[in-house]
């Protein structure tokens, strides 16, 4: 385990030893502006490749603006998003849309599931806008959240943990360089939080690039770095 | 290529299919709705096409509207009764309703003189359905001892029916002794002419083998009536046959209303149709919001997501116009049953033209619930927006 090591707040600072790593995600001067209200000010990070950051920050940071925009969810109001150093802030929905079936795998809060698909077809849903539903490919990634026996149950007949376990499924199937997460254990007990975080370390263990939302100090101290929002800008570092 | 092409569309059927049964009552009234339009437009078409020939007939019932008279260039202005044998025989028996010889002369009746016509009186019952006889009609072609007079006649002469009543033939000098076993109203000028047989005009006149005229009640669509009077003037040039242009272009008057009246009520429901699918699909899209947010977080672009709710729409248009067809012409007979007393046939044309309507309504409801569908920003309704 990395000493915490706090930080100033400087621009594009994934940590030294990290400086030799791929930059995955890149901000340049990121804004955000609804109305009168500077969501994102400015911001300058910088995620490179398999890190594990966390994310935090009082409630109205920016934090869920952020992952928006790295999700290319949405488009930045100001400044540069460079996702593998191609400049996505411009793009169109169509090419965004494209790249969040390529590179990015989503996990929200709320699950997520479409109620009337079982929790393979919902898997199987990622495929389908990928590439190709594929069942048996589904269900092994299933298998690896621990719920090849639930495959053919609709969401409604799952616990909350299991829900979520099929939205990391669903996130993972199509191999995607990138899991950003919004507090994926927001709506969880203890006993399926812990599954979670299991899942996520195995995750960054194999080597994925994770960027995690949360609210949950010891969540956010499972990545090796935080980086901490206030105001839309970025507060300060925690490097571990 | 193909393996993946069939995967991708039986995925997205996967998706349809359960998308619509969770949502088994909205899609019923969206199929109800099509089925409705479907339907009126199958039947309205249906009639529509059968309707030319089924109100002409039922128009037929309103007197002649064929007429035939000798060649102006004629010197008795007579044509042979052989030429009106001939002619009748030239057109379809199912389009010919009646037709009648005339033969006409001045009689004397004692106190005064009137016009006696010779005529076919079984023709004349098929061509003037409408005229009101008190007695009956005389039944016998050569009955040469009864005949029917019109009412103002009868009432200058103080005729009753079973009266006996001498008529006499100035130019030939020939007398017969006649009853009057019908008594005629038709509104024109028969009310004051007298009917016998033709076999008994022609001894009284002695004009053995001519008529003066026919008239003719002659079922015809457009200008079918009128290539009619054509064919047989260029074949019998003794012949003068034209359509009564009064009644042929009423008939026509009446059936371009009708069809008129027709396309317009087809209209109105297809609009109606229109507005209840773009409500039930406008209630969907809005249900389905955070499905599409999430479809579209996915990866899902926007061509996705528009063949999925066309994909929709066009299954529940094929539903809804495969039950309309059945119920369209089901609706069409009774229609035809209702209004002509005749069963209406199915034309072909029918199915392509309602399921042209059915789908161009489905899609014009489904344009704003689509664009709706499209334009949802996924980080906004995945938050809860």
């Amino acid at each position: 385990m990395f000493e915490a090591a706090e930080t100033e707040p400087r621009p594009a600072d994934p940590g030294p030893a990290r400086d030799r790593a791929k930059s995955v995600i890149r901000t340049e001067g990121l804004s955000m502006i609804f109305g009168a209200v500077r969501a994102l000010d400015r911001l300058d990070i910088d995620i490179a490749e398999g890190e594990f950051v966390s994310i935090m920050g009082p409630s109205g940071s920016g934090k869920t603006t952020l992952l928006n925009i790295l999700s290319c969810l949405d488009t930045p109001s100001e400044g540069v998003y460079r996702l593998d150093g191609v400049d996505v802030s411009g793009m169109s929905e169509q090419q965004r849309a494209m790249i969040r079936r390529e590179k990015i795998g989503l996990v929200f809060q709320q699950f997520h599931l479409i109620p009337y698909l079982t929790a393979l077809e919902n898997v199987m849903l990622a495929q389908h806008y990928h590439s190709v539903a594929d069942a048996g490919e589904a269900r092994e990634h299933l298998g690896n959240v621990g719920l090849a026996d639930r495959a053919d149950h609709l969401p409604s007949q799952l616990s909350g943990g299991e829900k979520q376990r099929v939205c990391i499924a669903r996130a993972l199937v199509n191999e995607p360089a990138i899991i950003l997460a919004d507090e994926p254990t927001g709506n969880l007990d203890e006993e399926n939080e812990k599954v979670v975080v299991e899942l996520l370390q195995r995750l960054h263990g194999e080597g994925r690039t994770i960027a995690l939302v949360t609210h949950n100090p010891e969540m956010g101290a499972l990545a090796g770095r935080t980086i901490y929002l206030r105001h839309g800008r970025l507060d300060r570092q925690v490097i571990r | 290529m193909a393996v993946r092409s069939g995967v991708v569309a039986g995925f997205r059927w996967l998706m349809l299919r359960k998308a619509l049964s969770r949502r088994k009552a909205r899609a019923a009234v969206a199929i109800a709705s099509i089925m409705v339009g479907a339907a009126v437009v199958s039947a309205l078409a249906a009639l529509y096409f059968d309707i030319s020939i089924k109100m002409s007939q039922e128009l037929r019932a309103y007197g002649a509207n064929f007429f035939v008279g000798a060649d102006p260039a004629s010197p008795d202005r007579r044509f042979p009764a052989a030429r009106y044998d001939a002619i009748l025989a030239e057109i379809p028996a199912d389009r010919l309703t009646g037709a009648s010889p005339f033969l006409y002369g001045v009689v004397s009746l004692g106190i005064g003189n009137a016009v006696l016509a010779g005529v076919d009186f079984e023709g004349m019952r098929r061509i003037y359905p409408y005229w009101r006889v008190e007695g009956g009609w005389i039944s016998v072609a050569f009955d040469d001892r009864n005949a029917m007079i019109g009412k103002q006649l009868a009432e200058k002469l103080e005729l009753q029916l079973g009266a006996t009543i001498e008529v006499y033939a100035p130019e030939t000098g020939e007398k017969a002794e006649l009853r009057i076993k019908g008594i005629i109203e038709s509104g024109g000028p028969e009310d004051e002419q007298m009917f016998v047989s033709m076999d008994l005009a022609r001894r009284l006149f002695a004009v053995p083998e001519r008529i003066d005229l026919a008239m003719l009640s002659v079922v015809a669509e457009g200008d079918e009536a009128a290539r009619l009077a054509e064919t047989i003037n260029s074949a019998h040039p003794e012949a003068d046959a034209k359509p009564i242009r009064k009644i042929s272009q009423s008939d026509g008057q009446i059936l371009d209303k009708i069809e008129g009246f027709m396309a317009l009520v087809a209209f109105v429901i297809l609009v109606i149709t229109t507005l209840c699918v773009n409500a039930i699909m406008s209630a969907i899209v809005v249900e389905r919001t955070p499905e599409i947010g999430l479809q579209k977080a996915l990866g899902a672009d926007d061509r996705e997501i528009m063949t999925q709710f066309l994909s929709e729409t066009a299954l529940i248009c094929a539903i809804g116009l495969a039950l309309g067809l059945a119920l369209g012409f089901a609706l069409a007979q009774v229609l035809g049953q209702t209004v002509f007393g005749a069963w209406v046939n199915l034309r072909p044309l029918v199915i392509p033209l309602t399921a042209f309507a059915s789908l161009a309504a489905a899609l014009i409801a489904a344009i704003i619930p689509i664009r709706s569908a499209v334009r949802i920003v996924p980080a906004r309704v995945l938050k809860g927006e």
